[in-house]
C-alpha cells in the first residue's frame, strides 16, 4: 500500500533521515520503534507532506505521489503527537472544522461526527469544550478528528504520550478495532510494550536509519538468546555482581540486574546450577523472555529510553 | 540564606533568558523616555519648530520688524514662499493661497499682516491669524508664540498709535489745545521749555523717532486700551462645525494603536497553532500552505476593519463625531490602515522565533510607532530627525489620513497619498512576509 524509497532529509548538517526504505502492506499494523530523536516524527512529517524530503519517493497504491496532493491527503488520517485541537471550541465544533476541510457534506459530516465520537466513547461530551476534557479524552478526540473522512491509512505519532494506563488501553482497543476493520496503521512509539502489543510488523529506527524490519519473532531472532535471567537488585544480589559477570553480559537497571547468558550457559538449567553454587536466594531470580528492548540494545548498543 | 540566593539567582537567569521580558523591562521604557525627553526638554536645542505661513502685505517698517523677529523665533518656522515647479521660481504666499494651504492641512496656521496693517493714518495695527486647530496643544503654542512675539514689538508704535487715536477722536484744535496744556504743565512743574515740549508731540516727528528708538519701556497699559489699538483677528478656517473637536482629532490615533496590538495578536496565533499542532493537522487535510496564510491574512484584515469600525461608531455614538459626512473616504482609510497593520502583524510573525519574542518585539515597535506616528501627541513636538522617522511609520500615515477625513472632510484626492503609502506598505511588506514564511519553514 505504501512504499518509501531512498528517503533522505537533512536539517543543516544533521541527517534526520538516512536513505529510508520501507514497505507497508494494506491492512497492516506497522510500528516504528525508536527512542526520542530517532527520526520517527520526521518520517511521519514527510509522509503527510508537512515536510518535504531532500530526495527519495513515496509510492502509494502503486503510484508515486506528491504528498501535497489532495487525493493522497484524502486517503490518510494523521494523529499528531500533540493535542492538535482548538481547546476553546467544543468537540463538535472541532470535528466540524476538520471534517469540512475534507469537503464532507453537512448531513454526512453530522453522521460521521456522531460515529467517531461513539467510537472513541465521547458521544455524551459532544457539546463540551475540549479544554474541559481530561488528558485521555483529548487524546481520544485527537484520534477521532483523524477518522472523519474515513482514511485508508492512519498515521499515529506517539498517540499515547502522557496518557494514564486506563486511557492508553482504551486507545489500544480503539486502534486494534480500526485495524480489524481493515485500516492500515503506521504507529510510532518508543514504548516497546506498545509495539509488541499492537504491531504486526516493526521497523527499528535510530539516528534516522532503519536498523531492522520484521515481525516480533524475526526481530527477536536477531539476538542470540531467547531468555535472560533477571535478578532483583538489592544489597544481597549486589554482593555477587562480579560472579554474575562470569555467567554472561550483565546489564544493570534501577531495580534489576539482567544476565544475558553466554553460550556456555545457553541452557538455563546450567545457569541455575551456577547461581545455586554462588548462593543467591532463589526468591530474587526469574526468567524473562527477550524483548524488543533487548533487540534495540543489540542493534544500537543503547537502550530505548537512554 | 543560601537557599534564598539560589532562588533569586534562578529568577534572574530565567528573566535574562526571556528576551521579550528584558525588552519590555528596559528597551521599551528607555526608548519612550528618549522620545518624551526630547519633547519636554527641547531635544538639546534641536526640537522641531512648528512651520507656519507668513504673509506680509504691509510695507510699513514695523511689519518688517515683526517679520525679522519671526525669522529668529525659537518656536516657529516661518514659511513665506514656495517653489513653483512650472514657473521654476519662488512664489510668495498671498492670503488666499495661505488660507487654502491651512484649509488643506499643509500648515496649521498662517499669520497675515494685511496691506492696512499699519499705515500713515492707522489708529490700530491689524493682524489676522488663520488657523486650523487640528491639534489643541499645537494651536495654543502657535497662537501664544505669535501673540508674544507681536506684543513685544507693539510698544515701538504704541505712543504713536495712542496719539493717532487721540487725533482721530479729537479735532485738530482740541488736540493742539491738549498738547498746549501738557506743554504748559511740564514747563511750570519741571521747568521744560513749553515750545519744545509742544513740538515734540508733533505726529510727524514722533513717528520717525519712535520707530528708531527702543521704546520697550512703554509697554505697560490696560487691556481695553490695547484692544482698541491692536486688532488681533483670529480666524479658524477648518473644523468650525465639528461638534467634538477633541475626540475627532484623537480617535484615529488611539484606534490605530489598539488596532496594531490586536492585529499582532491575531497574526501570531499562527505560532500557537503551530505549537499546538493544529497547523499540522490543517496541512494534512486538503489545504495548502498558501490557503492557510491567506485565511490568516483575511481573518486579521476582517478583525482590523471591524475593530476600527466599532471604534469610530463608538466615537459617533458617544461623542457625536460625525463619521458619516465623509463616509466613503473613511471606509477607504479603514481598509488601507487595516491592510497595512495586518502586513505589520505578518512580518512580525514571519521574523519571530517564538510567541514571546513576537509579543516583545511587537510591543516595542507598536509603542514606538504610536509615539513617533502621532497617536499620542502631535509630531511637531518631536525633534526634526524624529519627525523624519515618523514618516516611516504606518501610524503616521493612518493618523494623518483619518485627520484629513474626519477633521478636514478631505476629498479623495487629498488622501490619495496616505492611501497609496499604506497600500504600498501592505503589499510590499506582506509579499516579503510570505517569502519569509516559506523560507523560514514557519508554515
Amino acid at each position: 500500500m505504501l512504499k518509501i524509497e531512498n528517503l533522505k532529509k537533512t536539517y543543516g548538517k544533521i541527517e534526520a533521515l538516512k536513505n529510508i526504505n520501507l514497505e507497508i502492506e494494506e491492512g497492516e499494523f506497522f510500528g516504528l520503534l525508536g527512542p526520542n530523536g530517532a527520526g520517527k516524527t520526521t518520517l511521519m512529517n514527510v509522509i503527510i507532506g508537512y515536510l518535504s524530503a531532500d530526495s527519495g519517493r513515496i509510492i502509494f497504491n502503486n503510484s508515486t505521489i506528491s504528498t501535497q496532493s489532495s487525493s493522497f491527503k484524502n486517503q490518510i488520517g494523521y494523529v499528531p503527537q500533540e493535542i492538535s485541537l482548538y481547546q476553546e471550541l467544543s468537540a463538535e465544533q472541532n470535528l466540524k472544522i476538520f471534517g469540512k476541510l475534507f469537503k464532507l457534506n453537512d448531513s454526512h459530516l453530522k453522521a460521521k461526527i456522531h460515529e467517531v465520537l461513539e467510537l472513541v466513547g465521547l458521544q455524551d461530551r459532544i457539546k463540551d469544550s475540549v479544554k474541559d476534557f481530561s488528558g485521555g479524552m483529548k487524546r481520544r478526540l485527537n484520534i477521532a478528528a483523524s477518522l472523519l473522512h474515513d482514511p485508508k491509512l492512519i498515521l499515529c505519532d506517539e498517540p499515547t504520550v502522557g496518557v494514564d494506563p486506563q486511557s492508553r488501553n482504551a486507545i489500544f482497543d480503539l486502534l486494534q478495532k480500526l485495524s480489524n476493520e481493515g485500516k492500515t496503521i503506521i504507529y510510532t512509539t518508543h514504548y516497546m510494550e506498545e509495539a509488541e502489543r499492537l504491531c504486526d510488523r516493526l521497523a527499528v529506527i535510530d539516528y534516522g536509519e532503519i536498523r531492522a524490519i520484521g515481525d516480533l519473532s524475526s526481530l527477536i531472532s536477531l539476538i542470540d538468546y531467547k531468555d535472560k535471567l533477571r535478578i532483583i537488585k538489592n544489597s544481597e544480589s549486589l554482593k555477587f555482581l562480579d560472579q554474575f559477570k562470569d555467567l554472561g553480559e550483565v546489564i544493570q537497571n534501577e531495580n534489576i540486574i539482567d544476565i544475558i547468558p553466554s553460550k556456555e550457559f545457553s541452557r538455563l538449567s546450567k545457569l541455575f546450577v551456577e547461581i545455586e553454587k554462588i548462593g543467591l536466594s532463589e526468591e530474587l531470580l526469574s526468567i524473562k523472555r527477550a524483548t524488543l528492548e533487548d533487540v534495540f540494545l543489540h542493534l544500537t548498543g543503547r537502550r530505548l529510553r537512554d | 540564606m543560601k537557599i534564598l540566593f539560589i532562588l533569586i539567582y534562578k529568577d534572574i537567569i530565567r528573566f535574562l533568558k526571556d528576551k521579550p521580558a528584558v525588552i519590555l523591562t528596559f528597551v521599551v521604557p528607555a526608548i519612550l523616555i528618549i522620545i518624551f525627553g526630547n519633547i519636554f526638554s527641547g531635544g538639546g536645542g534641536s526640537r522641531g519648530k512648528i512651520p507656519i505661513l507668513f504673509v506680509n502685505d504691509s510695507n510699513s517698517q514695523i511689519a518688517e520688524m515683526i517679520e525679522s523677529k519671526l525669522d529668529s523665533s525659537d518656536n516657529l518656522r516661518i514659511i513665506k514662499s514656495y517653489f513653483d515647479d512650472e514657473l521654476q521660481k519662488e512664489i510668495k504666499y498671498d492670503e488666499k493661497l495661505a488660507r487654502n494651504r491651512v484649509e488643506k492641512g499643509n500648515y496649521s496656521a498662517a499669520l497675515v499682516l494685511p496691506i492696512d496693517f499699519f499705515t500713515d493714518t492707522s489708529t490700530a495695527v491689524k493682524f489676522r491669524i488663520l488657523y486650523d486647530p487640528k491639534n489643541e496643544i499645537e494651536n495654543s503654542l502657535i497662537q501664544g508664540s505669535l501673540q508674544q512675539l507681536i506684543m513685544s514689538q507693539i510698544p515701538r508704535v504704541f505712543p504713536l498709535l495712542l496719539q493717532r487715536k487721540f487725533t482721530a477722536d479729537l479735532d485738530t484744535t482740541e488736540f493742539n489745545r491738549f498738547r498746549k496744556g501738557i506743554a504748559n504743565t511740564m514747563s511750570s512743574a519741571f521747568g521744560f521749555n513749553s515750545d519744545s515740549v509742544f513740538n515734540s508731540m508733533n505726529p510727524k516727528t514722533l513717528e520717525k523717532r519712535l520707530l528708531i528708538d527702543d521704546t520697550s519701556s512703554v509697554a505697560s497699559t490696560g487691556d481695553n486700551m490695547l484692544s482698541s489699538i491692536i486688532k488681533f483677528e483670529s480666524e479658524q478656517v477648518v473644523g468650525e462645525d465639528i461638534k467634538s473637536p477633541g475626540v475627532t482629532r484623537t480617535v484615529g490615533g488611539w484606534a490605530m494603536m489598539f488596532l496594531l496590538f490586536s492585529i499582532v495578536g491575531a497574526s501570531i496565533s499562527l505560532f500557537e497553532e503551530k505549537q499546538e499542532g493544529s497547523l499540522k493537522r490543517l496541512l494534512c487535510s486538503p489545504v495548502s500552505r498558501t490557503q492557510v496564510l491567506w485565511s490568516k491574512y483575511i481573518y486579521t484584515m476582517m478583525l482590523g476593519v471591524v475593530q476600527l469600525t466599532v471604534m469610530f461608531l463608538l466615537a459617533w455614538g458617544m461623542f457625536d463625531v460625525d463619521i458619516f459626512k465623509n463616509i466613503f473616504n473613511l471606509i477607504l482609510m479603514i481598509l488601507f490602515s487595516a491592510a497595512a497593520a495586518v502586513s505589520f502583524g505578518m512580518i512580525i510573525t514571519a521574523h519571530a522565533k517564538s510567541i514571546n519574542q513576537a509579543n516583545g518585539v511587537a510591543t516595542l515597535i507598536i509603542l514606538v510607532m504610536s509615539a513617533l506616528g502621532g497617536s499620542w501627541f502631535p509630531i511637531v513636538f518631536l525633534p526634526e530627525w524624529m519627525q523624519i522617522l515618523s514618516k516611516l511609520t504606518i501610524t503616521y500615515w493612518s493618523v494623518e489620513g483619518f485627520l484629513q477625513v474626519l477633521w478636514r472632510n478631505a476629498p479623495l484626492i487629498e488622501i490619495l497619498l496616505h492611501l497609496s503609502i499604506l497600500g504600498v506598505i501592505a503589499v510590499v511588506v506582506n509579499w516579503y512576509a510570505i517569502i519569509k514564511f516559506k523560507k523560514g519553514n514557519m508554515i
